[in-house]
């Protein structure tokens, strides 16, 4: 048996990858060379920083809302404190990120909120794409574009319909704005079909769009459905 | 720290003329939504969207997490509310048919070369250096 070969019989190949440099590639690592050439930023805060945002992801939120699911006062930690219950799924908003170079230091005032029956709360940022990062990762293309900034606090039960979640006339949609300050996150309704089921259970049904408000958990459901990434209509202007 | 960054906005312009440079790669440079199915890689991402988000928070520094009107211009190379205008404005533009995340990294580079971050110049120059580096293997 080979070095490759494991015990259940078949021969483990490589992972691809793609063997060719874009520029693209070049381009990224040509700008940050110069800036750090010219004093911009350091390369030794580079790699830290790098190092941080590598280790986000949605799962700690996910976490946060499946024990809050389970632990009736650990959910009303959450709705009063939200930096706080983040400890919980080992994320502390003031000392995870390294800071100590006057990157993103103290955006740490995170809001959980709550979903009940008649209310859905859905998350956006009209200014730019404020993100909880270092709880919930990267944000997805769809919410840093235009198209949706503007339209869902105009139309949100309609943009809401858009991303599949039809809701009933008699349930109220609150949108809450991002900004520099204060970033949020959705805890949805645990869904039925869940009864007994593992912290680790539920977590796998809390995705990334649950989290931002776009959907609600379903059982099987744990992955995050392709959305339609749409232009917007009339140019950006800045004249207010 | 300033109290009257909020005035700047009213005559904000970006500067879309399009760069020679960056036209090139726009017209060149393959995607990689195009590689990633080429060489059967599942990533949703490039490898360097990671290190393109560094390089943009490092340039915005506290502009992230402070409104805008309290940033002091200079503590960062370039605002994060400054550079997302851009970026949207360009999208819609000149790099309108360039795919997420390409589009933000041409964004970034054009916002740096008109703000005299960086010369187109000598980003040609580097870059022609790097391609020859990365592929030397």
């Amino acid at each position: 048996m080979s070095d490759h070969e494991h015990n259940h019989g078949h021969v483990h190949k490589p992972a691809p990858m793609v063997e060719e440099v874009s520029d693209f590639e070049i381009l990224e690592a040509a700008v940050r060379e110069l800036a750090i050439e010219k004093g911009l930023f350091s390369a030794e805060d580079h790699r830290v920083w790098t190092e941080y945002v590598h280790t986000l992801g949605p799962l700690p939120a996910a976490r946060l809302v499946a024990k809050a699911w389970l632990d009736p006062e650990y959910k009303k930690l959450c709705e009063e404190d939200g930096v706080e219950a983040s400890k919980a799924v080992g994320v502390d908003w003031v000392t995870s990120p390294p800071t100590q170079f006057g990157t993103p230091s103290d955006y740490c005032n995170l809001r959980v909120l709550v979903d009940t029956p008649k209310l859905k709360h859905v998350v956006v940022c009209t200014l730019c794409s404020c993100y909880p990062r270092p709880i919930l990762g990267q944000s997805p293309e769809w919410y840093r574009t235009p198209n949706y900034r503007r339209r869902l606090v105009r139309w949100p039960r309609q943009v809401l319909a858009e991303f599949g979640l039809q809701l009933p006339e008699d349930v109220e949609v609150r949108v809450a704005d991002s900004n520099q300050k204060t970033r949020y996150i959705v805890m949805p309704e645990r869904p039925e079909g869940t009864d007994g089921w593992t912290e680790d259970q539920l977590a796998e049904i809390v995705t990334r769009d649950c989290l931002i408000g776009v959907a609600v958990p379903k059982p099987g459901v744990t992955s995050n459905a392709q959305r339609p990434v749409r232009k917007a209509i009339n140019p950006v202007h800045h004249d207010h | 720290m300033s109290a009257t960054n909020d005035n700047r906005s009213d005559d904000y312009v970006v500067d879309i003329t399009p760069i020679s440079l960056l036209q090139k790669i726009q017209e060149n440079g393959r995607y990689w939504e195009e590689l990633s199915t080429e060489y059967g890689v599942t990533n949703p991402d490039p490898p360097w969207k990671i290190t393109l988000e560094t390089t943009c928070d490092l340039l915005a520094a506290d502009s992230c997490v402070k409104p805008y009107d309290e940033v002091d211009l200079d503590s960062c190379a370039l605002p994060s509310l400054e550079r997302r205008t851009e970026e949207d404005e360009l999208s819609e533009t000149i790099y309108e048919d360039v795919p997420f995340p390409e589009r933000q990294l041409l964004a970034l580079a054009h916002s740096m070369i008109k703000r005299g971050l960086l010369n187109e110049n000598e980003l040609a120059e580097r870059m022609e250096e790097l391609e020859k580096r990365f592929n030397s293997a």
